[in-house]
């Protein structure tokens, strides 16, 4: 039997694309700073760094309000969105980080809009937009499945954050692709985790990150935006 | 009116399950001095008779009598700023989260600054022991033009007695509205893994967080200026907020950091210089 390709999978495929033009490869996430203060010398140091910020951090905080605002678009529950948006902005605890996800929020949906999602337009100035708001939404529209669009979305972090410690650590190529296959093995157990938290258990905090972040702020020589 | 809730329930209430005990506070302002118009409490925690040492702020100490929190302890401190008024809370000692066999402890602080109103919340540290349980819950209500200045400093362990924090979890919540609407969240869990790992505390013994509003981008280059190349602290502006971290071997060191970034941002915040309060010398 000859199966039909899955179109959803090649929109997602398109959505967590490193070239997506919404301008990611130029957050490092406070990785920059870490790097530069010696807090990530080797590939073990990276890995853990990735380990603690997936774990504590994205699969706390990123993916399950990821999954809020997914139900919140399916159902065209524009205060729903707007309240998760709300939330996740404000679980970002730097301004940069703040900075970061508006920007990239906005850029997508300036790029969705363009793609004939045209209810991407309100968000193009919106201090809310994040990205997950704007990721959900193509999601949604393009039919990818809502466990799909979580991993998709911590793969796509994943992935920039490993060519982010190629170039700064820095790591060799190969041993970046190690480092992707090693901790994309450990999404779908965290996407797994992240759907079962209610609303009340959303909430991480990753000191080390705050505290990197606040230093790239003020770091003299920057090759990234946070 | 100073009313006690309920004193005689505080022996029995140390039986069992852990004790409960209630603050709740209210200042408003009166004839240009900030009065504490309201001071109820159940259980043992309270406060002493207010000092005025810089002219209308009303400066108050928190007492926690037991002198620190045993697994199933639950505290709950309530303070209202309203407007116009002025306060600053501080204890006189570190607080302490003991051991735990098992159970939690909680604490929870709730604090609503109206417009107009500055209240600092400037606790001695807390001590957290190996295996302590605890969940902290800090609530902060800002109206708009309200002025708040507040910090946490954490001692994890007793790094003299060579006692780190291979046991225990502590998880600690902030959450800070403007205006209404949710402007802040954190919640940081402290096990052994977060303790030692580098996105953690990479094993130093002491954390804390700082917040102030509202500051100028002036203040932010100024405690910018204070940090310069001192490694494992940083600070950050979101709108006219901003936020100080730190880690550090020793509590006294983050606590010293913490005044030096008070000292900077209290006369625009409060319109007053630095006033010490001289329970923190003793």
């Amino acid at each position: 039997m000859v199966m039909d390709t899955d179109l959803s999978l090649l929109r997602l495929l398109q959505l967590v694309s490193p070239g997506l033009p919404i301008g990611m490869y130029s957050y490092s996430q406070g990785m920059e700073s870490a790097v530069n203060d010696g807090w990530i010398v080797t590939v073990d140091d990276a890995e853990n760094w990735l380990n603690g910020l997936l774990s504590e951090g994205l699969a706390r905080v990123d993916a399950p309000i990821l999954a809020r605002l997914y139900d919140a678009w399916s159902d065209n529950d524009a205060e729903a969105v707007k309240h998760w948006s709300q939330h996740l902005i404000a679980c970002r605890e730097t301004g940069e980080l703040r900075s970061e996800d508006r920007q990239t929020g906005q850029a997508l949906a300036r790029l969705l809009d363009k793609l004939e999602i045209s209810e991407a337009q309100a968000w193009l100035r919106r201090p809310d937009a994040t990205l997950a708001t704007l990721f959900s939404l193509a999601a949604v529209r393009w039919q990818i499945s809502k466990t799909d669009a979580i991993a998709g979305y911590l793969w796509g972090w994943l992935e920039n954050q490993v060519l982010c410690a190629v170039k700064l650590v820095p790591l060799g190529q190969v041993a970046g692709q190690q480092l992707l296959k090693k901790l994309a093995g450990k999404l779908p157990v965290l996407v797994q985790q992240a759907l079962a938290l209610s609303d009340d258990e959303i909430g991480g905090s990753v000191f080390g990150l705050a505290l990197a972040s606040s230093r790239h702020e003020m770091q003299y020589s920057r090759l990234f935006r946070s | 009116m100073f009313t006690d809730m309920d004193a005689s329930n505080l022996n029995s209430s140390g039986c069992g399950s852990g004790w409960e005990a209630r603050l709740k506070l209210g200042f408003v302002a009166k004839n240009g001095k900030t009065v504490l118009a309201q001071r109820d409490h159940y259980g043992p925690l309270t406060v002493q008779r207010p000092f005025y040492p810089e002219g209308g702020v009303c400066h108050v100490y928190v007492l926690h009598p037991p002198g620190g929190i045993v697994a199933g302890d639950r505290l709950s401190i309530s303070a209202s700023a309203a407007a116009e008024s002025q306060a600053l809370i501080t204890t006189p000692a570190a607080g302490k989260f003991y051991r735990s066999g098992g159970a939690q402890a909680s604490q929870s602080v709730s604090l609503n600054v109206a417009s107009h109103a500055t209240l600092e919340w400037l606790p001695q540290e807390t001590i957290i022991y190996e295996g302590a349980r605890l969940v902290s819950t800090m609530n902060i209500e800002l109206e708009a033009e309200a002025g708040f200045i507040g910090w946490e400093v954490l001692a994890l362990g007793r790094p003299a007695s060579g006692e780190g924090f291979d046991s225990g979890e502590a998880t600690l919540n902030w959450r800070i509205s403007r205006a209404g609407q949710l402007f802040y969240q954190e919640r940081l869990c402290i096990d052994a893994n977060a303790f030692a790992a580098r996105w953690g505390l990479n094993g130093a013994s002491a954390c804390g967080t700082l917040f102030a509003c509202p500051i100028s981008l002036a203040h932010l280059e100024a405690v910018q200026q204070l940090i310069g190349e001192h490694p494992n602290r940083g600070v950050t502006r979101i709108d006219d907020m901003l936020i100080c971290r730190a880690i550090d071997a020793r509590a006294d060191r983050l606590r010293d950091f913490f005044q030096q970034v008070w000292q900077l941002i209290r006369n625009d915040i409060v319109h007053r210089p630095a006033c010490a309060p001289r329970i923190w010398a003793t």
